[in-house]
């Protein structure tokens, strides 16, 4: 069933449009993440979802219920903020509280449930401390106990893990997922960081300039990206991008690197044009030795990051593209500074129109 | 290029009407000619001040700084060969970008159309090419962080100094351009410094990473030998993303053997490893593991079997959170493992994988038990 619904939302202030026909459903239990860079309108969508601002055009709806013009108290949506947003002369158990004093909730109720909501996010040893006697950690858990206690039907999280440190950062992104679940709201998410998106997302709703770009599952806003720029924001290094254009002779090709590349004729209709072919990191296969359809390149630097490592390869005329390889394959490269041979399957290539920077999709006839 | 050597160097800072604070106490470096050395460490940690003492911008409170064998840290900046990158980009603000980018050759007096071909160079190595004719006042602060980078950069300074070069980068650009400053320091062979608090920048740039923490030095090795064998508990969780999983054991002897568990939660034990632990003898000790280390979905001989928390696909990884025990561990597969919360999987803790670090003081007793 779906819990929150909105339909083609669209907001404008003084300085122009922020957000144009914006639609999105999230069903209860799911996590939407409202991914994009700053200032494309996250954060104005989550407050037009709250009852903070209305929009110009659109409807939003809860639980098939239209609250377009409710108010904020009337609508049953949680709210955690980055930046925290405690009451600095409340204790921590007043913090949590305060959604349900609103509600006038029965003083017996309400100690139950803070003390609930408390345990469950590891803050039940701290509910007497002000928030300035708190940890980074401990303030955006009792954000999130606040957002969460008086059970909402939709919960907002804007950035919530932005301020803190990078260890906790993980450890949150790992434990809100099952969090989450056990509330069976309908949530949205929203973040800049394309990991965190991957890893709580149900789906991915990515957002630039004010416009959803693609809405889709971490899986295919990352396999089958709708434009250059969307495959741009995930992944780490950034794709490899190479202009090319189609030619199809009996067979479809396009030349990359001097070398002919064959392409499924799913793609002949983009004959002629000039395409981008992306090329994901992970999808280039790096070997010291020659073999015969391998290209020759200088390995110029060598990268090790976490579990893999970066190469950055130059081709004959200078071409740049990154690899990366696993960490004990990384090691027989050195410093770099070598010749390397580089393969990849060509099922792997994604190709954009280069005029347009959409995705040219194959067609099966 | 030139060798750049720290020896014994301390800095107490002692602000009026407050308790003298040592930033820096007695850290030892030696970097070699043509080598990149971070220095790594979260604020506070003494990093900077170090930067800021090999530059001439702080007095050395005891101890000497050398540069090519010559006594350094007595001379003023400029005498110093020493080329520094800014955090605070510190800019010219009536210079245009090609100009403040140019102007230590001007001084060296170069020739102008020499000096025009390295800007450009520079320029286009750091994506600023657009705005060289633009004023530092109209550009954005990553913009203005690459420009004082690339004035650091050009003139191949027998030290250059780089404090956070990177810091304001759009992620999209920063794999390409670590891959070009690389490359650029490499092909120079030019002896670098620089200083970070981020793990990644520290291991990708560098040969060999300082780790700082209360202004000692922790380790300095390179970024295998950190990863590896890190010297203590704070080496050993700070660098690695995801971070290393570490749990508390005890150890137990049994017969001529002995064996190590990891520790839940309550203090129960969580799994166990038959492995000779001589090194641990009679200690509380707290046992590590890489999380791309363990096996999991290894057949046959599991160590343990792991309840599925979560299970995020990031593209070109997975990470999988599981419990063993109470306990919460996290492993980076070599391969997608199709497995879905709630879901069992063996697990296997590679003895080679395995670390051990004394629970009082933090400090490392092995790296890797022998084999069972």
């Amino acid at each position: 069933m779906t819990s929150l619904e909105l339909r083609n939302i669209s907001k404008g202030f003084k300085s122009g449009k922020v957000l144009d026909d914006v639609s999105l459903s999230v069903k209860a239990g799911e996590i939407v993440v409202v991914f994009g860079p700053s200032g494309t309108g996250k954060t104005v969508l989550l407050r037009m979802i709250a009852g903070v601002h209305y929009p110009d055009t659109g409807s939003i709806a809860i639980d098939g219920e239209d609250v377009t013009d409710a108010s904020p108290e009337a609508r049953g949506v949680g709210m955690a903020f980055q930046n925290f947003a405690l009451f600095p002369h409340f204790s921590t158990f007043e913090n949590i509280a305060s959604p349900l004093e609103a509600r006038e909730t029965p003083a017996g109720r309400l100690k139950e449930q803070v003390g609930a909501i408390a345990r469950m996010l590891k803050i039940d040893h701290v509910l007497g401390h002000a928030p300035r006697e708190l940890s980074n950690g401990q303030k955006q858990r009792t954000a999130l106990a606040r957002a969460l206690v008086a059970q909402p039907k939709v919960l907002l999280l804007d950035d919530p893990l932005r301020n803190v440190d990078a260890k906790l950062r993980y450890e949150m992104r790992l434990e809100l997922p099952r969090l989450l679940r056990t509330f069976n709201a309908a949530v949205i998410y929203v973040t800049q960081d394309y990991k965190e998106a991957m890893a709580l997302g149900d789906y991915i709703a990515v957002l630039r300039n004010g416009r959803i770009e693609q809405w889709a599952t971490p899986m295919s806003v990352y396999r089958e990206p709708v434009s250059i720029d969307v495959a741009r924001l995930f992944g780490d290094p950034t794709i490899n991008l190479l202009s090319c254009k189609l030619t199809v002779n009996g067979t479809g090709s396009i030349t990359l690197f001097d070398r002919r590349v064959p392409i499924a004729e799913t793609y002949a209709h983009a004959a002629g044009r000039d395409l981008v072919a992306g090329l994901r990191p992970e999808h280039v296969v790096v070997s010291e030795s020659e073999a015969p359809d391998a290209i020759p390149f200088d390995l110029d630097a060598v990268m090790p990051v976490n579990v893999r490592s970066v190469l950055y390869l130059r081709g004959a005329k200078g071409e740049e593209l990154l690899a990366t390889v696993g960490e004990t394959e990384a090691a027989k490269f050195g410093r770099g500074q070598r010749k390397v041979w580089v393969r990849f399957a060509p099922s792997h290539l994604l190709l954009f129109d280069a005029a347009s920077g959409q995705r040219i999709a194959p067609q099966v006839h | 290029m030139a060798q750049l050597l720290l020896d014994n160097v301390s800095k107490t800072y002692r602000p009026r009407g407050k308790e003298p604070v040592q930033a820096v106490k007695r850290v030892s470096l030696d970097v070699k000619d043509g080598e990149i050395v971070a220095l790594l460490g979260s604020s506070g940690c003494g990093k900077t001040s170090m930067l800021r003492m090999i530059a001439g911008f702080e007095d050395v409170t005891e101890g000497a700084i050398r540069i090519g064998g010559k006594e350094i840290h007595l001379l003023p900046p400029a005498q110093r060969d020493v080329a520094m990158a800014f955090e605070g980009y510190s800019l010219y603000p009536p210079l245009k970008v090609r100009e403040n980018i140019g102007f230590a050759l001007l001084r060296e007096r170069g020739a102008s159309a020499d000096i025009e071909k390295r800007v450009k160079h520079i320029a286009e190595l750091l994506e600023i090419t657009d705005i060289l004719d633009r004023y530092p006042t109209v550009i954005s602060a990553g913009q203005q962080q690459r420009t004082s980078l690339a004035r650091a950069l050009i003139r191949r300074a027998p030290v250059s100094l780089l404090d956070e070069p990177m810091s304001q980068l759009e992620p999209q650009l920063r794999a390409i351009l670590r891959a070009r400053l690389k490359d650029y320091l490499i092909e120079h062979k030019m002896t670098t410094v620089f200083v970070t608090h981020d793990q990644t920048e520290a291991i990708a740039l560098a040969d060999r990473i300082a780790v700082m923490e209360k202004g000692e030095l922790q380790q300095f090795g390179t970024p295998a030998e950190i990863k590896q064998s890190p010297s203590n508990l704070f080496v050993a969780s700070f660098i690695g993303e995801p971070p290393m999983n570490i749990f508390d054991a005890a150890i137990a002897a049994e017969g001529n053997a002995s064996a190590i568990s990891g520790l839940g939660p309550n203090g129960q034990p969580a799994f166990r490893l038959k492995a000779p632990v001589e090194a641990a003898n009679g200690k509380r000790v707290r046992l590590g593991i890489r999380p791309h280390l363990i096996e999991i979905g290894a057949n046959g001989s599991a160590d343990a079997t792991g309840k599925v928390i979560t299970n995020h696909w990031l593209g070109d990884q997975s990470h999988i959170c599981f419990e063993i025990g109470g306990c919460s561990v996290v492993g980076v597969p070599d391969k997608p493992v199709e497995a879905q919360a709630g879901d069992a999987l063996p697990v296997r803790f590679p003895l080679g994988a395995v670390h051990l670090f004394d629970a009082e003081s933090g400090r490392a007793l092995a790296h890797g038990l022998g084999q069972r």
